[in-house]
């Protein structure tokens, strides 16, 4: 069991939740984070420090795909682990529908 | 039955400073634990110690102050089994029904049987065996 990131973090990406994970298990992209499956301890800190409700538990149903997304980003994409500023759009995006087919990006953030 | 007020205490750093302090002296006591803890830990238990109160405090208080890889750390135990988690929470729990009220110890349970569970997969989790594991005969 781990937590995953999932669709509302994209283009928000606010970061509060690097700052509480005991165990630096977040990992970044251009416009999204995501938790690395075999380091979460599953302690459930940072579900509700997340402004934009973006993290939820992979046992809540329909979350197959954001699972099977955060394991693949995590491999790649660099380790952050020290909050930044949030975009400076962050808000217009928050709540918008289906970001990931519209707005994911691939591209590794600059981490750490 | 009435519950101690010193037990209604909200969680704080000092609570779980005496938490961590009296359930390492039930490890230190226990004939399963004991050993596994003593080879690893060897001679002084304050870094241990206080790692933990960084390590509960994260958890229960969001405060950040452990940073850490408990995985690897696990990883690297001699003679670690599944049952030996099981033993781990009884303490555990029993420990925080001595420190703390209902409704908190229930908290720290949780979390902490949560953590258990993440970490014996991250340990003992193979594809081709059962899951849950079950005890060595």
């Amino acid at each position: 069991m781990t937590f995953v990131v999932t669709d509302n973090c994209i283009k928000c990406k606010y970061m509060d939740c690097v700052e509480v994970c005991p165990v630096d298990c977040f990992y970044e992209g251009e416009n999204m984070l995501v938790i690395h499956p075999d380091e979460c301890i599953d302690c459930g800190v940072c579900e509700p420090e997340c402004p934009a409700d973006a993290i939820s538990a992979d046992t809540e149903p329909g979350l197959e795909s954001w699972v099977r997304l955060n394991a693949e980003y995590a491999a790649v994409w660099p380790n952050i682990t020290i909050k930044r500023e949030p975009p400076a759009d962050a808000k217009a995006f928050d709540g918008v529908a289906n970001k990931l087919g519209q707005y994911f990006s691939a591209n590794p953030g600059q981490g750490d | 039955m009435t519950v101690a007020a010193d037990k209604l205490d909200p969680v704080s750093e000092d609570g779980i400073r005496r938490l961590v302090d009296a359930f390492y002296v039930k490890v230190r006591a226990d004939p399963a634990l004991a050993p596994i803890f003593a080879r690893a830990i060897r001679s002084d238990w304050q870094p241990h110690l206080t790692k933990m109160y960084a390590f509960w405090s994260s958890v229960m208080l969001t405060t950040g102050r452990y940073k850490g890889n408990p995985v690897a750390k696990h990883l690297i135990v001699p003679d670690i089994k599944p049952e030996l988690f099981e033993r781990w929470l009884a303490l555990f729990d029993a420990t925080c029904r001595e420190q703390f009220d209902n409704a908190t110890s229930e908290a720290f349970r949780i979390k902490a049987e949560r953590i258990a569970e993440s970490l014996k997969l991250a340990l003992f989790y193979r594809p081709e065996r059962p899951w849950p594991p079950e005890p060595a005969p």
